[in-house]
């Protein structure tokens, strides 16, 4: 029969709503293709019940390359399971977590006091990382890494120190002819944990040197340029020569970059590597929360500008899956997980908190 | 009898001096106006191609996403494919219904009183809203009671596209001649069936073409789904748009191409030059439709 | 004799039924749905209103009329808005300025110029500009674009230190990502839905009248001044103001191509800061006040649109009014 002329379009549009849809259901059934992950090699130890359900979370940006690489492995231990990490920022972590949307958050810092009355109960704190931000730069004909000390690395970045032989960064490195490029600061547009760990040792280590203050973004000097996110900051440092910024450790190794060696508080002058960040981790006293900062932290072979980031979940929980996959994972983070760092330029935690971490395990639940 | 008096000599050649060169001038501007166009058009195409066709290929568009350190061949972006075609599309089915019924009560009935007016006006404050507010909207009214989901995005994107819709559904009903109408209503139709089956069938074109930009926007909007689709997945697809997070081509192209990670850098644009292609693909589907069903065209 | 009835003459009719109270269900229902629609948006505005308003609100009873002050400083807990607000105008303007000239001009190319074969490449070609989506126009932006301009800019910034207007409009400190960047990258995505709805405007200035023009003598730019503009102009301004709020709303390529830096300054090519590109950069990570302000600057942005909106359209009425000679 002869279709009127709406007819027709209706038709096809019905059509290919039905095709669309099939080819959606298609692709999902069939969505066991494989990719190369990495394999762990501690085995899963205990016979762990098969767990089924989806586990939601989001926060820090610093956490994404282990939460992903770390989401891959799991899969071979829990198949059944699903587990999705957002980043977002720290700040949009714990908000979502106040607000129940997710199970799990990441933060690199603690529960500011303002922020706590939005929690609806306990929140455990799980570190799982630690790692360093490293100050890269590029400046061609240097045959070993400057050092630099927390008054000149403020000084250079509130624009007060404006050329590579200058004074102050001469005296650090004795015997080293600095061309005369100008300096171009690399910085954060977005703002980040890793902006806010940073300034806070400028604060600890400059002292008055710095008058920018700490926070997860800062007014920086009008000259400086904006880089969204670590891998932004990181590509300016890389196309400007006479750039420096502030980067972390596993994106400054990504792009290839060069790290300045950066003096402590016992007056050496590290660099920046999963050990010195361990060294780092090694000499603080977590409180009984577990919170700590790893920042400008004591000890002869420590990297002064070291960060941690946490896993947050409510210590009471709706649901025994909900919880029993908490447990599954966070306990995966601490234990097998912890190999993963190492490759992907973070700093596994020192054996003492994470045995304390994973003896916190046990309070989850209802 | 024909008054012949000393025949002047009409000049039929183009007006001299000023008024030619102005006209010359403003044509000359017109095609300059052009060009300026195609110039920047031509670099992004140019650079997204570039970066991006390598990594095509079957099983990139099909495979799942892998982590950021995985390298350039491994994996591919078929969840964010998905999650896109998905949220747009459920996003149009709400918005552009709405948008052209909101259109056809300013113009057909709301018209000149306060209501109409006043209703007109805000359409036009809402394309200002920022997407991201749009995003924190839904998020506040959606997400909070029902958790992520690509549902939430649609809705965001739709409250993007919808006064997008109304307006320029506004401006083309507002073009069709009242001679259309009135003859209908001499036939004794009701209003509503001179809507449906006059003013918007005369309408289509430029309807459609409005609907299309919106959905061109709305494919692109980044911001609006960093608060409602949580984004994430990790060889993992949800093809369930009502619940559970889920991820599309902006959120992907726009976390990944700040990654120092190469492989993760070349997903992203691969990802770029896959959704430039589904919207362009899109618009050329409905151009054609509007030129095979458009009972009015220019 | 006739064998179909005939109505007797002049029958009285009965009383005469208003068509209102016969409309049948489907009319009624169908006015009550197109009704709902358009509420619809007042519903949306009014909810998005009060729910950032309400996230808002600590941060308008803190700071008081001291939300118009430049010192939004999150490490010291100061948050003035004065140098987004000036972003978006400045960066709006500028998408304007460089936007409206080049999309009208487009339309009236492929309305009176180019022969109708020619106007359906040139269509597509400005759809493909509405194509790309806004977070590659903010990578491309950062990443080809702004190098590029950076040198342009250091040699006019050099060139015109000094002079009396051009020197603080372009002078140094310049910078790639800017508010002029920002305005140029915003101005190229504001064009498709400009120029698309200007066309199909412009397009229905009926044929007499331009013909009529063209029959005393005029030229197309004397045509086009007075045939087609009186009749379209109303509906051009529609399309600007359209195009307007997705300049001043446009987040992530203003974002990642505008510097992040506030500050107020005449130096058009030095890095700046607005509105929607603050939301997204600082949002993830705020948190108290912080957060609060940012719905704020939301909030501020509305109120803005209104109040750009409420002008625009008084002028177009103002010289709607005169041209009607009322």
């Amino acid at each position: 029969m002869q279709l009127g002329r709406r007819q027709q379009v209706l038709t096809a549009g019905a059509a290919f709503v039905a095709m669309a849809l099939s080819l959606a259901a298609c692709s999902s059934s069939s969505s066991s293709s494989s990719t190369t992950t990495p394999s762990t090699s501690a085995s899963s130890s205990s016979s762990a019940a098969a767990l089924s359900g989806t586990l939601d979370g989001s926060g820090s940006t610093f956490q994404t390359t282990f939460q992903e690489a770390a989401i891959s492995a799991f899969k071979s231990v829990q198949p059944g399971m699903t587990v999705v990490y957002g980043s977002g920022g720290s700040g949009k972590g714990r908000s979502d977590l106040a607000s129940n949307v997710v199970q799990y958050a990441g933060s690199d810092s603690p529960i500011p006091s303002s922020e706590a009355s939005t929690f609806k109960g306990t929140v455990l704190y799980f570190p799982v990382v630690i790692g360093p931000i490293t100050v890269s730069y590029n400046l061609s004909g240097l045959s070993k890494p400057l050092n630099l000390d927390p008054k000149t690395i403020a000084e250079i970045f509130e624009a007060k120190i404006t050329t590579w032989n200058n004074a102050a960064i001469a005296a650090d490195n004795p015997g080293v002819t600095l061309p005369s490029t100008t300096i171009t600061i690399a910085r954060r547009s977005d703002s980040s944990g890793t902006t806010q760990n940073f300034t806070k040792f400028l604060v600890e280590g400059a002292g008055s040197a710095w008058t920018l203050g700490s926070a997860s973004t800062v007014n920086w000097p009008a000259a400086s340029r904006g880089g969204n996110g670590n891998g932004g900051v990181a590509s300016i440092v890389k196309s400007t020569p006479g750039a420096i910024g502030y980067v972390d450790y596993a994106d400054a190794k990504a792009s290839g970059l060069t790290f300045a060696n950066v003096k402590n508080s016992s007056g050496n002058y590290v660099a920046p590597s999963p050990a010195s960040a361990t060294a780092a981790a090694d000499s603080v006293t977590a409180a009984a929360n577990l919170t700590f900062s790893a920042i400008w932290a004591s000890g002869a072979q420590a990297y002064p500008i070291t960060y941690q980031s946490w896993v947050l979940c409510y210590e009471t929980q709706s649901s025994t899956n909900v919880a029993a996959m908490l447990k599954a994972y966070i306990g995966y983070l601490l234990g097998p997980g912890q190999q993963l760092l190492p490759s992907l330029g973070y700093a596994p935690l020192p054996s003492s908190l994470d045995s304390m971490a994973t003896s916190q395990l046990s309070k989850i639940g209802m | 009898m024909a008054a012949v008096t000393g025949q002047q000599n009409v000049d039929l050649r183009e007006p001299k001096g000023w008024r030619r060169t102005s006209n010359r001038i403003v044509t000359v501007l017109m095609v300059l106006a052009f060009v300026l166009v195609i110039i920047p058009l031509g670099f992004v195409l140019v650079t997204v191609v570039a970066k991006g066709i390598s990594i095509i290929s079957v099983t990139f568009l099909t495979s799942q996403i892998p982590p950021n350190v995985a390298p350039a061949d491994v994996g591919g972006i078929w969840p964010a494919i998905l999650g896109t075609l998905e949220i747009v599309g459920l996003a149009t089915l709400m918005a552009v219904p709405l948008g052209i019924l909101g259109a056809i009560y300013l113009n057909e009935y709301g018209g000149r009183g306060p209501l109409g007016v006043l209703i007109g006006f805000m359409s036009d404050v809402m394309t200002g809203v920022p997407s991201i507010i749009m995003g924190l909207f839904i998020f506040s009214i959606w997400v909070l009671h029902f958790g992520y989901s690509g549902f939430a995005g649609a809705l965001a994107l739709g409250c993007l596209m919808l006064p997008i819709v109304i307006r320029s559904t506004y401006e083309m009903l507002r073009l069709v001649p009242n001679s259309l109408r009135e003859g209908s209503y001499a036939l004794g139709a009701t209003k509503a069936r001179v809507t449906l089956t006059v003013v918007l069938p005369a309408a289509i074109g430029g309807i459609v073409s409005g609907a299309l930009l919106a959905v061109a926007r709305a494919a692109g909007e980044t911001a609006p789904l960093i608060f409602t689709i949580l984004g994430g997945l990790t060889l993992a697809t949800n093809p369930n748009v009502f619940s559970g997070a889920t991820t599309a081509l902006p959120l992907l192209i726009f976390s990944n191409a700040s990654s120092p990670y190469v492989g993760a850098q070349a997903r992203g644009w691969g990802a770029a030059l896959t959704l430039i292609v589904i919207c362009f693909v899109l618009m050329i589907a409905a151009r054609l439709v509007t030129a095979r069903f458009a009972r009015y065209s220019r | 004799m006739t064998t179909v009835t005939e109505a007797g003459p002049a029958a009285p009719a009965g009383p005469a039924h208003p068509l209102d109270q016969r409309r049948p269900l489907g009319d009624r229902s169908f006015q009550i749905l197109a009704l709902a629609c358009g509420l619809l948006v007042l519903v949306i505005l009014v909810l998005i209103a009060v729910s950032t308003s309400q996230q808002a609100s600590s941060w308008f009873t803190t700071e008081g009329w001291g939300i118009f002050k430049n010192n939004w400083n999150p490490a010291a807990n100061t948050y003035g808005a004065l140098a987004f607000i000036y972003g978006t105008a400045i960066t709006a303007i500028i998408a304007l300025i460089m936007a409206v000239p080049v999309s009208v001009g487009i339309a009236l190319l492929l309305t009176e110029v180019v022969p109708y074969r020619w106007s359906r490449p040139i269509v597509y070609v400005v759809d493909l500009l509405a194509v790309v989506p806004s977070v590659v126009w903010g990578l491309w932006g950062i990443l080809v674009f702004a190098p590029w301009l950076n040198t342009i800019y250091a040699h006019i910034g050099s060139a015109v230190t000094g002079i009396w207007v051009l020197g603080p409009l372009f002078g140094p400190p310049t910078s790639g990502a800017s508010f002029f960047t920002c305005g140029i990258i915003l101005a190229f995505m504001i064009t498709p839905i400009v120029t698309s709805l200007s066309r199909e405007v412009i397009a229905t200035v009926p044929a007499i009248d331009k013909e009529g023009a063209y029959a005393l003598g005029a030229t197309r730019l004397e045509m086009i001044r007075g045939a087609v503009w009186p009749h379209s102009q109303g509906g051009v301004v529609g399309a600007v103001l359209l195009g307007m709020g997705r300049a001043m709303g446009e987040t992530i390529a203003a974002a990642l191509v505008i510097g992040s830096s506030p500050a107020i300054t005449s130096h058009l090519f030095a890095p700046g800061y607005n509105m929607p590109a603050v939301i997204a950069n600082e949002f993830g990570e705020a948190f108290g006040l912080q957060r609060a302000a940012l719905m704020g600057i939301g909030v501020l942005l509305f109120v803005i649109t209104i109040i750009v909106n409420v002008i625009a359209r008084g002028v177009v009425e103002r010289s709607a009014r005169r041209k009607r000679g009322t």
